[in-house]
């Protein structure tokens, strides 16, 4: 009863900060439907093939830009998820005996995972220019703050018995990580990785709008400038990439789940 | 000769291991018993510096065990093979990987990070596994095995790390019958054979007298019975074991050794 | 012990040639993986016009904003970014919890044990889906020229994004609830309804209840940046002072955000440890 009263005041307290105008929305209500009516082109079952050649004029180019942002997301997550492999062994409490340097990683990883990804792209498109390489950056730091504690929780998580039987025989740090951990951890971080890739298609989209690469330069300008067959055209070939991927991910990571275990 | 001079181990305000001094001469076959909880494990892993004693000195001939760090660690810890109760294998690795890890320290780090093992050293790795009818297993993996397999894929690791001593903590106590006496019956044959001073820790008084040379026996971290297994009366047991004296001397059940002989056939290596 | 020189070699290759034999498809597959995922990264290094003396370049760039933002300072604005955190949260709030009130529905017709339909189980997928594809400030974008710049916006933009992915998570914890109490309702004589309400969503509201926890601390992260397309919190304030290049404000900006992300995962912690007790979230 309590959470229900706190629920409420808070509630109150956010629509008088928010500025939540009931009027105004409701009086938005019929543009934010007319909006989507707008966007949408004027499709004639006798002149289909045209229609859709003229509603998808810039095809080639936004599929390039898409490109561009599928690459940021993979070059990102890819880079993103090697510094978090490096630092998740680092994090976690059973492999790392100084405090010192679990703090400093974790601290590090949190950092990297709090602060939003656009906020790095703006400071990196300040220091590197306009264009693709602050997407990339951008998007690996961030994913190596999510990644790296999602690995580190998996890598506490691990059996110990053979990285003792390792370390008996007197094998290296990084033989004892490679023989005695990663056989036990590698399909979740794939699958982990995966995910994350999923997740940053989504978010590399939109670094477009500060300058940072690929198709949101594209949107932002044609929502701004309100030509509205651009904006449901670009945003459907989003929709069906970001569809395909989630369903290529999914495939693979139910794969890698079934074949859990081949050791490599 | 390893010789330990008053280790001790705490962990808080309590003594796990307590100014313990010992002298095992090469070649002998020394357990360690007392009841769970006596120190027995935490003692042995100190040797093979798992963990590292709060005081004393632990050493190897000439060399201060307690005192190296990095690569020379890393060297003894090679020369001091190690058999767990729960067999520490790499579980998703096969047979073969397993055993190849007690050729580490003389495996380039390189070669050995992308699995490149030499045709000699699969080679040793086989011919270990074959003295225990497991070389057919090799691209089995280990965690599909059975406890008894498993313990003698890690024997054969420790083997191939060609040792100067073995450590074995309570190697037999998750294994029933038949196995404990494959892997007692090892244990015996590699330290008669090849003269490697063996070190075992053993919760059953039965199997310790049966092939130990000497006993220490422990209580409360610390040592409170040395002496061949025939000094060892069956007071002394019930003051090392108390209340669970009756379940470590029941003698059904029990393996015995193989009687040795120096140069036996199946003793040799293939 | 076994010593090079005591082992029988040959005896043993011939009768285990399989553990000598190199695996070569093992080993060219697994090469060819490697390469083409470090030929795609090369590729597309190449395609972004990487240079590493622009790269260095950039760093030393980076490098030099960095000294410049200590010590962090909010000038003379101190109070308007306070506000605007405040605008900030207001909007993950009631974003969050808008988006799970309407979902809430939205995901009954979209789980299978609800609704049996399948044409209906599956428009109402895909159609969250399609929701959940866009991003946030994508939306936030549309709403602008619905209602205006400003925080309602904003709150909008959350509100239709997490509806999607609430729809999806709410319907998946459906599906997953036991069938049993439902049974036990309908048949004491209660309809459909009330075998939802009374069957289901005891079991579910937990679970529900940490997700719907777990999104507001996310979204409490989205709402900062919401802002840099216009949609109120501090967001505005963090794009204006990066492109005025005012340092040492936005290095005060970014450790207020972090601070206020800190304290919101601590106090949702603490409720969903109450909640749901120490359990993982399914995400």
């Amino acid at each position: 009863m309590l959470g229900l009263v706190l629920v409420l005041v808070f509630s109150v307290l956010s629509a008088w900060i928010g500025e939540v105008d009931p009027a105004k929305f409701w009086n938005g209500l019929p543009r934010f439907v007319s909006y989507f009516h707008d966007i949408l082109p004027q499709l004639r079952l006798a002149s289909l093939g045209a229609d859709l050649e003229e509603w998808f004029w810039n095809l080639d180019g936004w599929l390039g830009l898409l490109f561009d942002t599928l690459l940021v997301a993979y070059v990102g997550t890819l880079f993103g998820a090697i510094a978090a492999f490096v630092l998740c062994f680092l994090a976690s409490a059973n492999l790392t005996r100084s405090a010192t340097l679990r703090f400093a990683s974790r601290r590090l990883l949190e950092f990297c995972r709090t602060v939003p990804e656009i906020v790095f792209a703006l400071m990196f498109v300040y220091a590197f220019g306009f264009g693709a390489m602050p997407g990339v950056l951008a998007i690996a730091i961030h994913t190596a703050g999510a990644l790296g504690k999602q690995f580190s929780e998996v890598v506490e998580n691990v059996d110990m018995h053979p990285v003792d039987g390792l370390t008996a025989t007197g094998a290296t740090y990084v033989e004892t990580i490679r023989f005695g951990v990663v056989p036990q951890i590698l399909s979740n971080f794939m699958s982990y990785s995966l995910l994350r890739f999923e997740i940053n298609v989504r978010g590399a989209t939109v670094l477009g709008f500060v300058g940072a690469g690929g198709i949101g330069k594209e949107l932002i300008s044609s929502i701004r400038q309100f030509y509205y067959a651009d904006v449901s055209a670009i945003l459907l070939i989003i929709i069906a990439t970001v569809f395909l991927i989630d369903w290529l991910t999914e495939r693979l990571r139910h794969r890698l789940l079934s074949l859990d275990g081949a050791e490599q | 000769m390893l010789r330990l001079e008053g280790v001790t181990k705490s962990f808080g305000d309590k003594r796990a291991v307590d100014q313990v001094s010992l002298v095992v001469p090469t070649g002998q076959l020394v357990g360690v018993i007392g009841r769970s909880g006596a120190g027995k494990s935490t003692l042995l892993r100190m040797i093979n510096r798992l963990g590292d004693p709060s005081h004393g000195r632990i050493l190897f001939g000439d060399t201060d065990i307690t005192a190296l760090k990095g690569r020379a660690l890393r060297q003894w810890r090679a020369r001091c093979a190690m058999i767990f109760q729960q067999f520490n294998l790499a579980g998703r690795l096969d047979v073969l990987n397993n055993v190849m890890m007690g050729r580490l320290s003389r495996v380039g780090t390189t070669r050995a990070l992308l699995k490149l093992w030499s045709e000699d050293d699969r080679a040793i790795a086989l011919s270990a596994l074959d003295q225990f009818d497991m070389a057919g297993l090799a691209a089995q993996r280990a965690d599909t095995l059975s406890g008894g397999q498993q313990q003698r894929v890690a024997i054969a690791r420790a083997m191939v790390q060609e040792p100067d001593i073995i450590l074995a903590d309570e190697p037999i106590a998750s294994l029933d019958p038949r196995n404990t006496k494959i892997v007692m019956d090892s244990l015996l044959r590699i330290n008669k054979h090849f003269g490697i001073t063996v070190v075992c820790n053993l919760h059953s008084l039965d199997t310790a007298r049966a092939y130990c040379d000497r006993l220490v026996g422990m209580a409360q971290g610390k040592v409170v019975f040395d002496g061949a297994p025939q000094t060892l009366t069956d007071d002394i047991a019930r003051d090392l074991y108390g209340l669970d004296a009756g379940e470590v001397m029941d003698t059904a059940g029990t393996a015995l050794p193989l009687p040795v002989q120096e140069g036996r056939p199946s003793l040799a290596v293939a | 012990m076994i010593r090079q020189t005591d082992v029988d070699r040959a005896g043993l290759k011939e009768r285990y040639p399989e553990t000598f034999r190199t695996p070569v498809l093992a080993h060219a597959v697994y090469l060819t993986i490697v390469t083409a995922g470090a030929g795609l990264v090369v590729y597309a290094l190449w395609r972004f016009g990487f240079s590493p003396a622009k790269f260095l370049d950039g760093l030393g760039k980076l490098g030099t904003v960095l000294t410049l933002m200590v010590p962090p300072d909010p000038g003379s604005q101190l109070w308007k970014y306070v506000a605007a955190l405040g605008e900030t949260l207001s909007i993950a709030f009631l974003g969050t919890l808008g988006a799970a009130i309407l979902a809430l529905p939205a995901s009954m017709l979209a789980a299978k044990n609800v609704v049996a339909n399948r044409f209906v189980h599956f428009a109402s997928r895909r159609f969250l889906d399609s929701i959940r594809g866009i991003d946030t400030l994508i939306w936030a974008l549309i709403w602008i020229n619905v209602v205006g710049l400003g925080p309602f916006a904003g709150i909008l933009a959350i509100m239709t994004s997490d509806f999607g992915s609430f729809g999806k998570l709410f319907s998946e914890a459906i599906e997953a609830s036991d069938r049993k109490p439902v049974d036990g309702v309908t048949s004491a004589g209660g309809s459909d309804l009330h075998g939802f309400r009374f069957g289901v969503l005891p079991q579910v509201l937990p679970i529900l209840l940490s997700q719907v926890l777990y999104y507001f601390e996310s979204n409490t992260r989205s709402a900062t940046i919401i802002g840099i397309v216009g949609a109120g919190g501090i967001g505005l304030y963090l794009a204006n002072e990066i492109a005025q290049a005012e340092w040492q404000s936005v290095a005060f900006l970014i450790l207020m955000i972090l601070a206020t992300v800190a304290a919101i995962d601590w106090i949702s912690a603490k409720i969903r440890f109450a909640v749901i007790g120490r359990r993982g979230v399914v995400a």
